[in-house]
């Protein structure tokens, strides 16, 4: 990755880190920090909550002062960046799907998506192997475990 | 419901049940679901893993009963889960105290007892009150005057601050003006631990956890959290009896039901559980945990759920925790 | 000499066919429990329970122990090869492990694995033989400030974790303990960070996190290019499959610091092998030539936290037995079972039950020679499973993962996390933040947090309590000690550095 957009990456992140402290600190408010018996449940949020803020803005002023480097040919891969996050919306749309159509189905469908849109193979591969993971899942934990997987209104 | 309504409808429920035993008859006919609110190994996980075995080895039900696991807020998510089962004939579930005073002080209990339906209460498990065998307090009296004395606070180990060790303090802080620290521990084996490494004074424990222990030599009893004396412990005083005019608080557990089930539904297991009760096994069982038999049919626990809330209600309220509902 | 002549007794009873049968069912069910991914030693023995009505307590408690030790077997296989935690200790075991695969030594790490296994679980039940009443002792001397000090040096153990960006690997570990505080606070029944949702009352499952950033992340990261070659480098012949010579000399510390850390974690009741396998991992590379080698696939990374896992169940079943105390979840359900057969655990369960104790330790040295040799022969056939495609085994990553979260708790919800966590194991390895600490944070968090709050109850609010007692003094000087390391090392580079320039 490129020294330039890594010292972005670590500015940006280091920002919704110091963010995500001081909606910590936000939250540690309403508990109390110290009652008679003890330390209270606002006590140790307080504290890494503070600590997450010293740290993260200390992470966005070393990167920001940090001299961005030439950048390298061809930058952040973003189409990479891209592919990647598809996918992971893909597993996200299948987990969503669970409920309505039970897992060995939304698992065969992942399954075409990864092999036919992510690697370019053949639709009859990646129906064959979404058939054959679906059966070997079903056969394995189902029968041999007796794991339940969620099921859909079809009932598998 | 009003008192007379709900004893007019009791006996008309009665009534009816005795004039048609045939008509109405109820049987399982496949496995039923028994739900508890704690992962394996919990109170009430192995409280319904027994009775399903008494059950199957006595063959007091035509069918099996599989235990169910749904632990999850303090049992929020059991009482959540049963809720959604609305008029499954086939799903009991074990509830024990935590059921009525969790709702009581958490706004994201969505279903409290009143919502499901009561089938029998079983057991009431008393409590001890324990220290280790050196200490320096010889009954309960000689604890509390020292918490009264003594600058440098004593300390006990206990549950969650809604917990019944913790209630027992309350109740007793109150009544007779000491004080003493409290410091929570996650499970039992901790806070015995704590106990017998010294690192707490006293804590609040039930008979068979602390059986072994007393026997060994490593603790000793100075009152007993019950009503009266239990077998085990002949020689040990109660707490009204130690002296002090304080409420019981007994860990009670039971079994209830979804909501909508038919009154012929709660009647088989009403019936099935009383069988239950009277087993040898089910005898011997109370005997070597030290169980109370707490046996009530579903329209006195209704009226002890009220009860009871009301009076989990009032003491939380005094020790400062927050009250919801 | 008494030992030896009870030992002698309880091999007798290990020997026993039915005993030894049902030896093999526990160790194999327990391999394979672990193999899974989230499906876990606790839930399988809980399941179990109604078939052991039927058999001899002590026959019973040698199959379910073999499942409880087993799992720590299988527990690394799916970690080496697919860098999915089986178990929660084997998230450790990733670290190295994983890496040794990609750089093709895959069986050679699942060897090590296996002999490490072997090794420190032996090691585990001698010292539950030799040691365990004196232990027991020990055990209850440990209390809260000793606790805190024990996850503070665990804590501190992230500066060995840390990689290039120290400030990054804290910001990853703080994270971490913000993720293990979400839930009901324990003492005073609030719920903190729960967005008001009922499903995050119990805060998040470990497992979710786990696999989601390790082993999703890992996946998703992967998808960046559009391969075409085999996934991992699987050397052809046997002699190659296995740990050369070389590196099993390079473990022979590592076997023994796995062995005594984790038996030592394992007697402390609450402390589990998630924390014993970090600091065993932690004093390796910290005692280690080559530190910086860490990460990249160091066979010692794996001997060290995979031992420290096994030794931890002989540490733990010393407070069940000796004191009816149980250490972890899968020892409370072993406690709830002894009850259920009419034992009484207690510290006279052993008195009044000579030959349960003794023929469960025989059996335990008997069972751990059985997984030895199943696992040993498996491993050309568990490294097959690198030979499959990306296309055919992302897709089953994937399903195994999802599948081992619904497991653990039967949520759609969870299911939801797992993809919220696998996009965020995804970001922190494109940002270069170590995702070991932010495991490490969550691990420790609630304990840590526990303790201190324990403690400070216990001394009406004064700090001097965790330095007033010599064990946590100790500790807590290390941790320090640890923490001060970078600073440290800096410090002497500059010095060096400046020696050089004005020389």
């Amino acid at each position: 990755m490129a020294k330039a957009s890594r010292w972005n990456g670590d500015v940006i992140s280091g920002a919704a880190l110091a963010a995500l402290g001081v909606f910590i600190l936000n939250e540690a408010r309403h508990w109390p920090y110290m009652t008679e018996e003890g330390p209270g449940p606002g006590f140790f949020p307080l504290w890494y909550g503070v600590a997450m803020i010293v740290l993260s803005l200390w992470l966005v002023l070393s990167a920001s002062l940090r001299t961005p480097g030439k950048t390298v040919a061809g930058g952040v891969n973003w189409k990479g960046v891209g592919r990647a996050l598809l996918v992971w919306f893909a597993f996200a749309v299948s987990v969503g799907l669970l409920k309505w159509i039970g897992f060995l189905l939304s698992f065969a469908l992942l399954t075409v998506f990864i092999v036919v849109g992510m690697y370019g193979k053949s639709w009859r591969l990646g129906i064959g192997l979404a058939v054959v993971n679906a059966l070997s899942f079903h056969v394995l934990f189902r029968m041999a475990l007796s794991v339940d997987l969620p099921a859909g209104p079809l009932g598998f | 419901m009003k008192p007379v309504r709900s004893t007019i409808m009791t006996a008309l429920c009665a009534a009816l049940l005795a004039a048609m035993p045939a008509w109405a008859e109820f049987k399982p006919t496949k496995p039923v679901e028994f739900i508890v609110h704690t992962g394996p190994g919990g109170g009430a996980d192995v409280l319904a893993r027994f009775i399903a075995q008494v059950i199957d080895k006595e063959k007091l039900a035509p069918v099996r009963f599989t235990v169910n696991n749904k632990s999850g807020g303090g049992g929020l998510t059991a009482m959540a889960y049963v809720a959604e089962k609305k008029g499954d004939t086939h799903a009991i579930a074990v509830f024990t105290g935590n059921w009525l005073t969790n709702p009581l002080v958490r706004k994201e209990a969505k279903v409290t007892v009143k919502d499901l339906t009561p089938v029998a209460r079983l057991v009431l498990e008393p409590a001890l009150i324990a220290v280790k065998n050196d200490a320096p307090f010889k009954s309960l009296k000689d604890f509390i005057d020292a918490a009264k004395k003594n600058p440098k606070p004593l300390k006990q180990s206990g549950g969650s601050t809604t917990s019944r060790d913790n209630v027992v303090r309350q109740l007793l802080m109150k009544e007779t003006g000491a004080d003493w620290a409290y410091v929570s521990f996650k499970g039992g084996g901790e806070r015995i631990a704590a106990l017998l490494g010294g690192h707490v004074n006293m804590m609040v424990i039930e008979p068979q956890e602390a059986g072994e222990h007393i026997k060994a030599g490593n603790m000793r009893v100075l009152a007993q959290v019950s009503d009266k004396r239990l077998a085990g412990f002949p020689n040990v005083p109660t707490i009204k009896e130690a002296g002090y005019d304080v409420p019981n608080v007994p860990q009670v557990r039971g079994i209830l039901m979804p909501p909508g089930v038919a009154p012929e539904v709660v009647a088989y297991y009403e019936d099935l559980f009383q069988r239950l009760t009277k087993t040898a096994t089910w005898k011997k069982y109370l005997d070597e945990q030290q169980f109370e038999d707490g046996y009530m049919k579903s329209a006195e626990l209704a009226k002890f759920f009220d009860s009871f809330s009301n009076q989990m209600r009032g003491i939380l309220k005094e020790a400062g925790i927050k009250v919801v509902r | 000499m008494e030992v030896l002549t009870s030992l002698m007794h309880g091999l007798g009873v290990a020997f026993q066919p039915g005993n030894l049968l049902w030896c093999f069912v526990g160790v194999f069910l327990g391999t394979v429990v672990g193999v899974m991914p989230g499906l876990g030693p606790a839930a399988t023995i809980a399941m179990l329970l109604p078939l052991t009505f039927q058999m001899p307590p002590t026959t019973a408690l040698i199959m379910l122990a073999g499942i409880y030790y087993g799992a720590k077997y299988g527990g690394s296989t799916t970690a080496i090869l697919l860098n999915v935690p089986g178990e929660s200790a084997s998230v450790v075991t990733c670290l190295d492990g994983y890496q040794m695969a990609r750089k093709g030594r895959a069986g050679a790490a699942l060897g090590i694995a296996a002999i490490s296994s072997f090794v420190a679980g032996t090691v585990g039940v001698l010292g539950l033989m030799l040691l365990a009443p004196p232990l027991a002792k020990f055990a209850l001397s440990f209390s809260s400030p000793e606790y805190f000090a024990l996850m503070a040096l665990g804590l501190s153990m992230v500066v060995l974790l840390a990689g290039e960006s120290l400030v990054k690997a804290l910001l990853a570990m703080l994270v971490g303990l913000w993720l293990a505080g979400i839930g009901i606070d324990l003492f005073s029944d609030d719920s903190r960070f729960t967005f008001g949702m009922s499903e995050m009352l119990d805060g998040i499952d470990f497992v979710i996190v786990a696999i989601g950033v390790f082993a999703l992340g890992e996946v998703i990261g992967n998808m960046e290019k559009r391969g075409e070659s085999t996934l991992l480098p699987v050397p052809k012949g046997l002699r190659n499959l296995l740990p050369t010579w070389q590196e099993l000399k390079a473990c022979r510390f590592a076997f023994l610091n796995g062995s005594i850390i984790g038996f030592v974690i394992g007697v402390l009741p609450g402390a589990g092998s998630t924390i014993a396998s970090f600091i065993s991992y932690g004093v390796e590379k910290a005692v280690s030539k080559h530190p910086e080698k860490f990460g990249t696939g160091v066979p010692e990374g794996v001997a060290a936290p995979e031992g420290a896992n096994n030794s931890e169940t002989g540490g733990a079943l010393v407070p069940l037995l000796t004191l009816g105390i149980p250490g972890s979840g899968t020892t409370a359900i072993l406690l709830a079972a002894f009850v259920l057969w009419g034992l009484r655990p207690g510290p006279l369960m052993i008195q009044d039950n000579p030959e349960l104790f003794w023929g469960l330790v025989a059996s335990m040295y008997v069972g751990n020679i059985m997984l030895l040799v199943l696992n040993l022969p498996l491993i050309p056939v568990f490294a097959q499973i690198l030979k499959l495609r990306e296309y055919a085994l992302y897709p089953v990553i994937f399903g195994i993962s999802l599948i081992g979260v619904y497991s653990v708790s039967g949520s759609l919800f969870d299911c939801g996390l797992l993809a919220v966590f696998g996009l965020l194991g995804y970001l922190m390895r494109k940002l270069d933040y170590p995702s070991a600490p932010l495991i490490l944070g969550l691990v420790l968090g609630d304990a840590m947090e526990s303790a201190l709050r324990q403690s400070l109850m216990m001394s009406q609010g004064s700090l001097s309590i965790l330095v007033s007692r010599p064990m946590s003094a100790t500790m807590l000087v290390l941790a320090v000690a640890l923490l001060a390391l970078p600073l440290f090392r800096k410090f002497n580079r500059w010095r060096v550095q400046a020696i050089e320039e004005n020389g």
